[in-house]
């Protein structure tokens, strides 16, 4: 090689980049897959028992089934649209393509607040599991709201630093949860069951219209999390065939368990029981119930234990999930590029990570000082998550008529046709189904309806200043010239 | 033995381009190539298409220099930047999808609790590879 070399004048050296700037690694299976999705939503049976007791008293079982069949459209919904489109972002995607930004942004945003309230939800319900251990968590609200506001503070803490976190935990975290929610049905079903109390139970403690509506409505809790799976599509390999897969796993799995334990749960105490005693630790109350000591002495501490770590675990997922959800939302410009903003060091984003904690803490402070606190959260998760299962449903049938041509790996059947659109029927009546208990939360619940209008309105004012500010249309942003974009 | 494709992961280490030109080597004498990849490891609190301008420009800067280094060994190389959630596994699926028929990893020197670590990524790597593996350790005095 010579040394002397110097280029001469005009002689260029091009070196083009690399055709893509990087390559996603999908590593991601059915098994990893079904795990992450059961690990949020199975976790959600060891509070949404007692918030749907609370006000759905013997009709508990029914209303958590009535939910299951809203949540097997939502998780078809999901299917068609996650097997189309899949991307991080879940309902909020769907909008964005199937309607524009500001719907998209909508759909996020109320995703936002239920990401946070499942936050709120699954750090709250951990203390009284310990309580165990030691009773003040169960006994003093005190006590255990700043457990509560400690867990989150945690794990805002160590989501912020970026502490490295294997699927395995996911996938163990999975197993863990089956293991332990087979044997307490099947334990219960064996010593406990007893059809005649079971049926009078729900006759003689069957609620208000009123009350079974909301029931309904706060039953969307026990299916927390079916957007996880969606937001995991990126990582999955051949996401049109496995993520459909893993959701119809789950919507099977998920359904069974949670009729064992609610059908148990009433034969384990009374709908009044478990609407008190063991509101946030329904399952411990029916491990407690079991009549066998020996199998009770060894149950009531596993349970406590498990259920603990399991819903620790369901915390972080949703402080996880809600981080990943803005971060994509700052990608396509919905959000302030603050909340996108990476830490230098850690590499994390922490801005998010620590605005959204604290909201979450936020909505746990009235729990220091009432009881009913816990049931206000659930309404305001319903509020968040029923708007943004609305909008999936909504985009799903839009993008059937406006982008008939769109690829979809995963088509739903059972159409009916519409001026040549064939519109799935699951996604018209999870539509119907979820907007019209919407509406209902929206009228009977003031503490939703306020701060859930609150939420939106301040979400909507941030988004038309951001967008202001960067110059860019509401409802779209303009294509450069040559730009291709799905 | 022949090796026609080789996968060198690369992690800016001296350690990591000198086990590049050993690879270069091994691949003139079967007029092979080599592949580098540099992972990106993406924190699950970020979508795994995120893209982190530091972490990005870094591994530019490795992959470039990787270049220079095939360059001048006569090589034929080709680079690749990839996200992944954990380095391990993205360098097993890297090496089953483009087929290679060896992975040459450079490993330096680490202590862990006082003691010789080879750490996370090594024993996965030689547990779930589909080809050959070669260590280059880099020698410390």
């Amino acid at each position: 090689m010579q040394s002397n070399w110097r280029p001469k004048p005009g002689d260029v050296t091009l070196r083009p980049r690399r055709i893509k700037r990087f390559r996603l690694r999908r590593v991601l299976g059915v098994p990893a897959l079904f795990s992450a999705g059961y690990g949020n939503v199975g976790s959600s049976i060891y509070y949404a028992l007692g918030i749907v007791a609370l006000v759905a008293l013997g009709a508990t079982p029914i209303v958590l089934g009535i939910a299951g069949i809203l949540f097997i459209f939502t998780a078809l919904t999901y299917a068609e649209g996650t097997a189309m489109l899949p991307e991080a972002g879940g309902s909020a995607s769907f909008a964005r393509h199937g309607f524009n930004d500001a719907i998209g942004f909508t759909a996020g945003w109320a995703l936002m607040l239920s990401y946070i309230v499942t936050i709120s939800i699954s750090a709250f319900t951990i203390p009284p599991y310990l309580g165990y251990f030691w009773a003040p968590f169960k006994e003093s609200l005190f006590v255990s709201t700043a457990a509560s506001i400690g867990i989150v503070i945690f794990l805002m803490t160590i989501n912020v630093i970026g502490i490295k976190e294997t699927s395995f935990i996911n996938v163990g975290a999975a197993i863990v949860d089956i293991t332990t929610q087979v044997s307490l049905v099947v334990i219960g079903f064996i010593v406990l069951f007893n059809p005649v109390v079971v049926f009078h139970r729900i006759v003689d403690n069957w609620p208000t219209v009123d009350n079974l509506v909301l029931g309904i409505a706060l039953a969307s809790i026990a299916y927390t999390g079916i957007e996880t799976m969606s937001q995991m599509a990126e990582e999955t390999k051949q996401p049109e065939k496995k993520v459909p897969q893993a959701l119809i796993m789950m919507i099977v799995t998920v359904l069974v368990i949670f009729a064992g334990i609610s059908l148990v749960s009433l034969s384990a105490m009374t709908p009044q029981e478990l609407a008190s005693d063991w509101a946030r630790d329904p399952v411990a109350g029916i491990a407690a119930s079991i009549p066998i000591a020996l199998i009770r002495d060894v149950l009531k501490p596993l349970i406590a234990l498990l259920a603990g770590t399991i819903l620790l675990i369901a915390t972080n997922a949703g402080l996880i999930g809600i981080s990943r959800l803005a971060f994509s939302l700052g990608s396509h410009k919905l959000v302030p590029a603050a909340l996108s903003r990476v830490h230098p060091r850690f590499k994390t984003p922490y801005i998010s990570i620590i605005l959204f904690s604290l909201v979450a803490i936020i909505i746990l402070f009235p729990a220091f000082f009432t009881t009913a606190a816990f049931e206000k959260m659930g309404t305001l998760y319903a509020f968040g998550s029923l708007l943004a299962f609305a909008f999936s449903h909504a985009s799903i049938l839009s993008l059937r008529v406006r982008k008939p041509e769109l690829a979809r790996p995963f088509k739903l059947g059972w159409n009916i046709k519409i001026k040549g659109r064939e519109l799935p029927i699951s996604a018209v009546l999870g539509l119907i189904a979820t907007s019209t208990i919407w509406i209902i939360i929206l009228i009977t619940q003031p503490y939703s309806r306020w701060v859930g209008i609150i939420w939106m309105v301040t979400g909507w004012i941030i988004y038309y200043l951001y967008r202001r500010k960067e110059h860019l249309p509401l409802t779209h942003i303009p294509r450069k010239p040559g730009e291709v974009r799905q | 033995m022949q090796f026609n494709k080789i996968l060198v992961p690369v992690s800016g280490t001296q350690a990591g381009e000198e086990a590049v030109k050993l690879a270069c080597q091994l691949a003139r004498k079967s007029k092979g190539k080599i592949l580098a990849a540099y992972v990106i490891t993406v924190k699950r609190s970020l979508p795994l298409d995120a893209e982190i301008e530091s972490e990005s420009k870094k591994a530019e800067g490795i992959l470039d220099r990787v270049e220079r280094i095939a360059e001048e060994e006569d090589c034929e190389i080709e680079t690749d930047l990839l996200q992944a959630r954990d380095t391990a596994p993205a360098i097993v699926d890297e090496a089953v999808e483009r087929e290679v028929d060896l992975i040459l990893i450079g490993i330096t020197y680490k202590r862990r609790f006082g003691q010789f670590s080879l750490g996370n990524i090594i024993p996965y790597v030689l547990k779930n590879a589909p080809c050959r593996v070669i260590l280059y350790h880099q020698y410390a005095p």
